[in-house]
């Protein structure tokens, strides 16, 4: 064995853990780590590179227990790392960079020349030792720094995510030269997302979800399809519904609404945090649209699932609605109220209530105690203020009874939310939104790094307002979560509401391939269409 | 509001605690011992940015060291603190006229409200304030100059050397004692010769921001001086007047130093050659009076003013370019007689 | 909770402490360096400190800083740098003078309106800084610290003698104030001197500056927008509006923080007003946390070194420079700021460590959390 880690545990608060999670790499492989954005990848490889310490668990390398307290610890021991982004110095040439930081090795003259040499011809990496960096492109360089780890004496190499940044062609060759290493008897941690891409390199693959291995597999028996389900665990529990509590009432409606890329003309105030520095204005007659004409209506005790890759408008769509970005055009109805022209604290005061998208910078102060927290958004509302003056005592005892009703796992309310784990910060978050009663909540990722435990207990506090009249509008990434919750799905793409589909009878899938444009209209189930391709989707 | 109440009785409290404290411990000045019995020699408060200046201060300083030598007194001299306030300046000349120096002596106009509320809390101690005579009293000796003579005769002498016929000033800092070392200089150009153009300019506006004491800002107005043709460049302006000769010197045109005689200066060595003459102020010979006047049991008191009547002030002719060209000579014997006898009356502003 | 209490309480006092400690020591080697007695002048200062009429001299001070270092610390609160604090307070006493020396109102309306013209003046010169923030995105460091040579030049404008300058001497003044603006001290004595009357004032700030930052819905927007802009604005604070409220307030109390001394002593703003008040007050407002309480013995502290430090001079048989004060000053801001950030970050791994030990136990006995609960 190369490397083995064992029961590997790290606690962060705030944030999803490690938890359990078991890595074998055998000697002359490629392994492959694969999982989605956040499951824990990194984390781990920082552990295994020395960069920090796991608060349980064990690793072994060559058969030894091991213990790094920092890269260096890891590099004599023959593991190095190839980051994402790479760390090399444009100003200096190849020895130079190699040689940087490991003068002791080899010298800085004819010896590492040589020696450098010798590596790439060995692994026919084909690096010029005197090339100025600068004049490298991005493949040159990440073979430069693979020739920077082998130089420092590495046998197991990690790499992040090398595939990224480059095309197709630099990935063959890239994967040409991992099989040259692997033929020398090396072995590499090859961390990727791309499905197709580990199933052709790899020769085994380990699949991490949520922070510990959900298992590993070998790519000649597996699919694409298979790896997916492993990495997004759609045999989880998944939300169910029940029946459909939707009424005919509207509380929001949204009719044309149109916000411009920011620098563009704007009609409204724009609420935009003034410290973001200079405007950067948008060349004219260039004005791109990042809500286009968006039209929906949300019934009292209706969940609208807003299903979409990231960055197609979902952001802007939280902000016209919450009024930290104004609408360029377009109408925004509350309740039978043009509230278009409203301030954002007018909005949640009227019953608006807001579980953001990313709850450290916009749904709580972390370094606050928890009844501060629970004041945040609501300031003008009782139990936390009297007219002008606050009420801090009322804001304690209602923090007290939301821990206590929303199972916030907290030792006091006194303590920062800094110190809590997402999940119980989001908890703290929803029991705050909904203590005041709201007619409409906007719920942007709402159970995103959270445990399992507390995304049920959240996906219950939903349902459970839902039933009583509460209107949802509901962004997620978790396909599951979307279809579990929602009375109806929309589908956002490049700004523009393209499709929409009845969660009771749509896949994963099939939202999966409407999510990239390819499908437009109302998504009808089909037994066979989507099915494969999907997941070819994401392999590329 | 419980604990607003406790937050608002622990603040006066406090309050109240802390004059209360200070009532009772005793003050520094009157347990200090005072062992005035035997004179001290002579004190010098500075001003901010005092000690080294090359010029004003400096001269003081040559004053005191003069005393000390002739009556054998153990003088000091004392630096200020940065941002203080007239009671900070108030509690220095007590210090001083406590422990037993006299006459103690406040250097720049600063000192006049501290040195008149201390002159009253020790008559018997004689005390100088230079530059300010805003007051008088008993035992308070305002040395002040007619700083304007000496730069009219500045000005003469800069009309008769200059060839572009552009004559540049430099003052530290715009305050109305620099103003009069302005509107002497100015005076005696226009009345030596005609269509002679004055460049003026001011460092800055505060002492703070440096304009006595920044050399580099002294010679980038002078650099612009001379980019605009002027040739002799008056500098009434502390340390940053070193900075003026030096530019002067780079680009061969003539300065004129201030307040001593800036051509026998050691850190002005490699530029004399381009100090014409020094329009001087004898601050020197001031401090050194008012000590000996002290010594002699006839303390000098009330306004002391410096002109050139008296040799307070003068136009040095060190520089043997200077002192040999008779033309400029003449003139400027001329302007003094004048000036001697009333038929030449200097503004001051 | 009495637990987190504590701890909070030991987070907050680790800093200055270890601040404080650090300064003190590097400066006993700077003594130590230059041949000199490392603790003598420690001693020194503290017998100065024992005598009334230096600590009247501190606590007038003081009085001065606290106020200043009050309009530092509002802006702090929600990450405003308002290095403009000095131009705001030269600008806000030399307009109080002129406006006393030439209006005579009773005493009891007279005061008011002088404090008046102070925070007005003071709020106007920093809202000229929060305007361009706000609408052109200027960072509020580079527009006040321009903001503080326009102050200078403002004010040698304005007391020019063609204007509104009277010359005594060679010191250009405002004239002297109508007395019925004079704020009479508490006299102590001839010996000793005589209490700024104001001095109650800026126990008043601190007062005011507790309850509003802690018990109104105003100043927890204001902090929530210093600790998460991001998050204030989603919940609703309107940033802008917040931005130009602060910086007006911070200017405010500039304004009128050189007031203890021009009403209850110099009578006159002159060329030998003091100035660099406001940088000062910058580490005041640092070493005290921001706290109106820790300001509070920041600033008797900083009085402290400034007015104690002069009887070095004097010092027999051997005299140690004043300077030493100075140094000691510029160290503490450097320990300070390295302090607190360490003290920060330790106290929030402590605590999130606390908690998961506490709530890992909890786990491990899950029972014993459901009786809890229930």
């Amino acid at each position: 064995m190369a490397v083995e880690l064992t029961g590997i545990t790290k606690r962060f608060p705030g944030v999803v853990a490690n938890h359990d999670i078991h890595l074998t790499v055998r000697k002359g492989t490629v392994h492959a780590l694969v999982g989605e954005n956040g499951a824990g990848k990194s984390t781990l490889m920082k552990i295994l590179y020395g960069m920090q310490k796991p608060d349980e668990g064990s690793i072994a390398v060559d058969g030894e227990q091991v213990s790094f307290s920092s890269p260096a610890d890891a590099i004599a021991r023959g593991i190095g790392m190839v980051h994402q982004h790479f760390m090399l110095a444009d100003n200096l040439t190849v020895l130079e960079n190699v040689v940087l930081g490991s003068e002791k090795l080899h010298g800085i003259g004819g010896g590492a020349r040589r020696t450098i040499q010798e590596i790439s011809d060995r692994y026919g990496l084909g690096v010029r030792p005197d090339a100025l960096v600068e004049d490298l492109g991005v493949a040159d360089r990440q073979r430069v720094e693979i020739l920077k780890v082998l130089y420092r004496g590495a046998r197991t190499l990690i790499l992040d995510e090398p595939t990224a940044v480059l095309v197709p062609q630099e990935v063959d060759a890239l994967f040409a030269n991992l099989r040259g290493l692997k033929s020398e008897g090396l072995s590499v941690i090859f961390i990727s997302h791309k499905l197709g891409e580990v199933l052709s390199v790899a020769d085994e693959i380990t699949v991490i979800r949520r922070g510990t291995t959900v298992g590993t597999a070998a790519p000649a028996q597996t699919t694409p399809r298979q790896l997916a389900e492993m990495m997004v665990g759609s045999e989880l529990p998944t939300p169910e519904t029940g029946e459909s509590t939707v009424t005919d009432r509207a509380v929001l409606e949204v009719r044309n609404l149109t916000v411009h890329a920011r620098g563009a003309v704007s009609l409204g105030t724009e609420a935009e945090p003034a410290a973001g520095g200079l405007t950067e204005f948008a060349p004219a007659g260039e004005v791109k649209k990042v809500l286009d004409d968006v039209t929906f209506t949300i019934h009292a005790g209706e969940v609208m699932g807003i299903a979409g890759v990231e960055g197609n408008g979902q952001t802007e769509l939280i902000d016209a609605l919450i009024g930290t970005k104004a609408a360029d055009s377009g109408q925004i109805v509350f309740l039978g109220e043009d509230i278009t022209p409203w301030a954002t604290r007018k909005r949640r005061e009227s019953g608006i209530g807001y579980i953001p998208e990313d709850r450290h910078r916009q749904g709580l102060l972390l370094e606050a105690p928890l009844w501060e927290n629970r004041i945040l958004g609501h300031v003008t509302e009782a139990p936390n203020a009297k007219g002008f003056w606050l009420n801090p005592k009322g804001a304690q005892a209602d923090t007290r009874r939301i821990v206590e009703e929303y199972d916030v796992r907290t030792p006091g309310i006194d303590v920062t939310a800094a110190s809590l784990s997402g999940g119980n910060q989001q908890k703290l978050i929803v029991g705050r939104e909904m203590s005041h009663d709201p007619k409409f909540l906007i719920a942007a990722h709402p159970t995103r790094g959270v445990d399992v435990g507390a995304q049920a207990q959240i996906w219950d506090r939903i349902r459970e307002a839902r039933r009583e009249g509460l209107a949802v509008l509901l962004i997620s990434a978790d396909l599951d979560e979307l279809i579990g919750l929602s009375d109806t799905l929309r589908v956002i793409f490049d700004g523009r509401l393209v499709a929409d589909a009845d969660p009771a009878t749509i896949t994963p899938e099939e939202l999966g391939s409407a999510m990239t444009g390819a499908a437009t209209g109302h998504l009808h189930h089909s037994e066979d269409s989507a099915a494969d391709t999907a997941p070819e989707d994401e392999a590329r | 509001m419980r604990r607003v109440s406790r937050i608002a009785v622990a603040g006066v409290a406090t309050a109240a605690l802390a004059v209360t404290v200070s009532a009772c411990g005793s003050s520094s000045t009157s347990s200090s011992s005072s062992s005035s019995d035997k004179n001290l020699g002579l004190a010098l408060a500075y001003d901010v940015g005092g000690k080294g200046d090359q010029s004003f201060n400096d001269a003081a300083t040559a004053g005191l060291d003069k005393a000390d030598k002739e009556f054998g007194y153990k003088s000091t001299a004392v630096e200020p603190q940065d941002g203080e306030s007239d009671a900070d300046k108030t509690q220095r000349l007590e210090t001083l006229a406590k422990q037993g120096y006299n006459p103690v002596i406040g250097v720049g106009f600063a000192y006049a409200p501290a040195v008149k509320e201390v002159a009253a809390k020790f008559p018997k101690t004689t005390f100088g304030i230079v530059d300010d005579n805003s007051f008088q009293a008993k035992n308070v000796a305002n040395l002040v100059f007619h700083e304007e003579q000496a730069s009219y005769l500045a000005g003469v002498a800069a009309a008769k050397a200059t060839k572009t016929n552009v004559v540049g000033f430099i003052g530290g800092v715009d305050v109305p004692l620099i103003h009069k070392f302005e509107a002497g200089f100015k005076q005696g150009v226009a009345d030596t010769k005609k269509g002679v153009t004055v460049k003026s300019q001011y460092l800055t506006e505060t002492a703070a921001e440096g304009g006595f004491s920044s050399p580099d800002k002294g010679e980038s107005a002078a650099d612009g001086q001379i980019d605009a043709h002027a040739d002799v460049l008056y500098a009434a302006a502390g340390l940053s007047g070193q900075g003026v000769i030096k530019a002067a010197a780079a680009h061969k045109v003539w300065a004129i130093g201030v307040d001593s005689d800036q051509y026998k200066q050691d850190a002005l060595a490699k530029y004399k050659a381009s100090i014409l003459t020094s329009a001087m102020k004898n601050v020197e010979g001031a401090v050194y009076g008012l000590a000996k006047s002290v010594h002699d049991g006839k303390p000098e008191t009330g306004e002391i003013r410096g002109s050139l009547a008296n040799g307070g002030v003068s136009l040095s002719d060190s520089n043997p370019a200077f002192a040999n060209d008779k033309a400029v000579q003449d003139a400027v014997k001329k302007a003094e007689e004048g000036i001697k006898n009333g038929s030449i009356t200097v503004k001051t502003s | 909770m009495k637990k987190f209490d504590k701890e909070r309480v030991l987070v907050a006092v680790a800093g200055p402490v270890i601040a404080l400690v650090a300064a003190v020591l590097l400066t006993s080697v700077v003594l130590i360096a230059s041949g000199k007695n490392p603790f003598e002048p420690y001693r020194l200062m503290l017998e100065q400190a024992g005598y009334s009429d230096v600590q009247v001299l501190i606590v007038n001070q003081a009085s001065l800083y606290y106020i200043a270092a009050i309009a530092v610390a509002l802006g702090f609160r929600m990450n405003l740098f308002n290095i403009g604090v000095d131009g705001q307070y030269r600008l806000g006493a030399m307009m109080t003078a002129v406006v006393g020396a030439h209006v005579a109102l009773p005493s009891f309306l007279q005061v008011p309106m002088l404090l008046l013209v102070g925070a007005l003046t003071g709020a106007m010169w920093a809202g000229i800084a929060g305007v361009l923030k706000v609408t052109r995105g200027v960072s509020e460091v580079v527009a006040t610290i321009m903001l503080n040579s326009i102050a200078t030049s403002v004010i040698g404008y304005l007391t020019l003698t063609d204007n509104l300058g009277v010359l005594v001497g060679d010191n250009v003044t405002t004239g002297i104030m109508k007395d019925s603006g004079w704020v009479p001290g508490i006299d102590l004595g001839q010996d000793v001197g005589e209490i700024y009357g104001l001095v109650f004032l800026a126990v008043a700030l601190g007062i005011a500056y507790w309850l509003v930052l802690n018990r109104t819905r105003f100043g927890f927007d204001l902090r929530a927008t210093g600790e998460s802009e991001t998050a204030a604005a989603a919940s609703g604070v309107n940033a802008k509006r917040m931005v130009l409220t602060a910086m007006l307030i911070s200017g405010a109390v500039a304004g009128i923080s050189g007031l203890p001394l021009l009403l209850g002593d110099v009578h006159t703003y002159s060329l030998s007003f003091p100035a660099g008040l406001g940088f000062t007050a910058i580490g005041i407002a640092l070493l005290g946390r921001n706290n109106p309480g820790g300001i509070a013995l920041a600033a008797l502290l900083w009085a402290f070194l400034d007015k104690a430090s002069p009887a070095l001079d004097y010092a027999v048989p051997v005299a140690y420079e004043k300077e030493i004060a100075t140094i000691m000053q510029g160290l503490i801001v450097f320990a300070v700021v390295i302090s607190y950030e360490a003290v920060r970050q330790w106290g929030l791994r402590r605590q999130q460590k606390q908690v998961g030990a506490q709530l890992a136990a909890e786990a491990a006995n899950p029972n014993a959390h459901k009786e809890v609960a229930a």
